[in-house]
């Protein structure tokens, strides 16, 4: 059986995790990193459904720690509005997921990707 | 400005249900600025087809073009060429966008992507409110600057109805009597005396009901007989 594939849309500061670091996690994890999380747009996220990924997780700065001030509160809309349209073409919206981390903090960055795993496992039983 | 809406995504998988391989056409006017039908909601709904119908196990294929207007000739010169390498389009423009797109080019299958709705102001960031309908025969001189036809869901001419109670509408507790409103904005400028002139009954046809309308400037025509 194929591993699960997920892709993680974060910000320079949000993640420092590299790909060994994520490596207990049983899946292909693909990390995209933006300037901002408030430059991911609604068509990011779909693009990593079109490229398999049965999970995205969007991770942003904690709100009030955003260094562009709105940035990761401009990402949790992005998320809300490709749940709407996931939903409208059939897809469960749970399989996107928002979180908010604290700068730099790989640990709590990497218990994000760990709960979206699981989340995407309850989806498919 | 034109305020239009994306169409269910479901809709628009039935338009192209035939086809495997679509341009999605956005316009970078009047749909642009509503948020509706520009460059960032073209790769959108493009990827969204996409994912649907790779979904569904019907491979899609897109080209995504967003052109200047899409409710001018001048601009759509090259759709002769897209119209090649496609089977079908979806216009993300306005109606008016859509029509032209399809009398130009009478064997384009041409489908609209967004219901366009109305004439509207934009308050404030994601928000459109209507202001006005098109009427062709502007009364607001008469009323403080606020059109009673777009903004009373009963199109009143001659004050409010029974519904309006404390200032507000009885279609809905949010939206304001537009009446209160103009008795409001008048009072405030002195101009009260407005309302109690008899106007003489609005003439409808310039509304459209003497058929599609029509405006022409022969100064600015090239080709007008009378130059």
């Amino acid at each position: 059986m194929s591993k699960m594939k997920l892709c993680v849309l974060c910000c320079h500061y949000t993640n420092e995790a590299m790909p060994e670091e994520l490596a207990d996690i049983p899946a292909e994890i693909h990390i995209k990193r933006f300037p901002c999380s408030g430059r991911i747009e609604v068509v990011d996220i779909l693009r990593a459904f079109e490229d398999d990924a049965e999970g995205v997780l969007v991770a942003g700065c904690e709100r009030n720690s955003c260094h562009n001030r709105t940035g990761s509160l401009r990402a949790a809309k992005r998320v809300e509005a490709a749940r709407e349209l996931l939903k409208e073409i059939g897809f469960n919206p749970q399989v996107v997921q928002m979180a908010f981390v604290p700068r730099l903090d790989t640990g709590a960055f990497i218990e994000e990707v760990k709960k979206l795993f699981e989340i995407i496992l309850k989806t498919k039983s | 400005m034109i305020i239009a809406e994306r169409k269910p995504i479901e809709r628009i998988l039935q338009m192209i249900e035939p086809y495997q391989k679509i341009a999605v056409l956005g316009c970078r006017g009047c749909v642009a600025i509503c948020s509706a039908g520009g460059d960032r909601e073209v790769e959108t709904l493009a990827s969204a087809l996409r994912l649907a119908r790779k979904k569904q196990g019907k491979p899609l294929e897109t080209i995504e073009e967003t052109y200047v207007r899409q409710c001018d000739p001048e601009y759509l010169k090259p759709l002769a060429e897209l119209k090649e390498k496609v089977e079908a389009v979806v216009s993300l423009a306005c109606g008016v966008g859509v029509n032209l797109c399809a009398d130009l080019y009478p064997d384009l299958k041409i489908y609209p992507g967004v219901d366009t709705t109305f004439y509207g102001a934009n308050p404030a960031l994601g928000e459109w409110e209507e202001k006005c309908r098109g009427c062709g025969d502007c009364i607001i001189d008469l009323t403080g600057g606020i059109c009673p036809i777009a903004r009373c869901a009963k199109n009143l001419l001659n004050g409010p109805c029974g519904g309006s109670q404390n200032g507000k509408c009885e279609i809905n507790p949010d939206t304001p009597c537009v009446w209160q409103e103009v008795y409001d904005r008048l009072k405030a400028r002195g101009e009260l005396d407005r309302l109690t002139k008899i106007w003489p009954a609005k003439n409808w046809i310039p509304a459209g009901y003497g058929g599609p309308r029509r405006r022409v400037r022969p100064d600015l025509q090239i080709n007008n007989k009378k130059a």
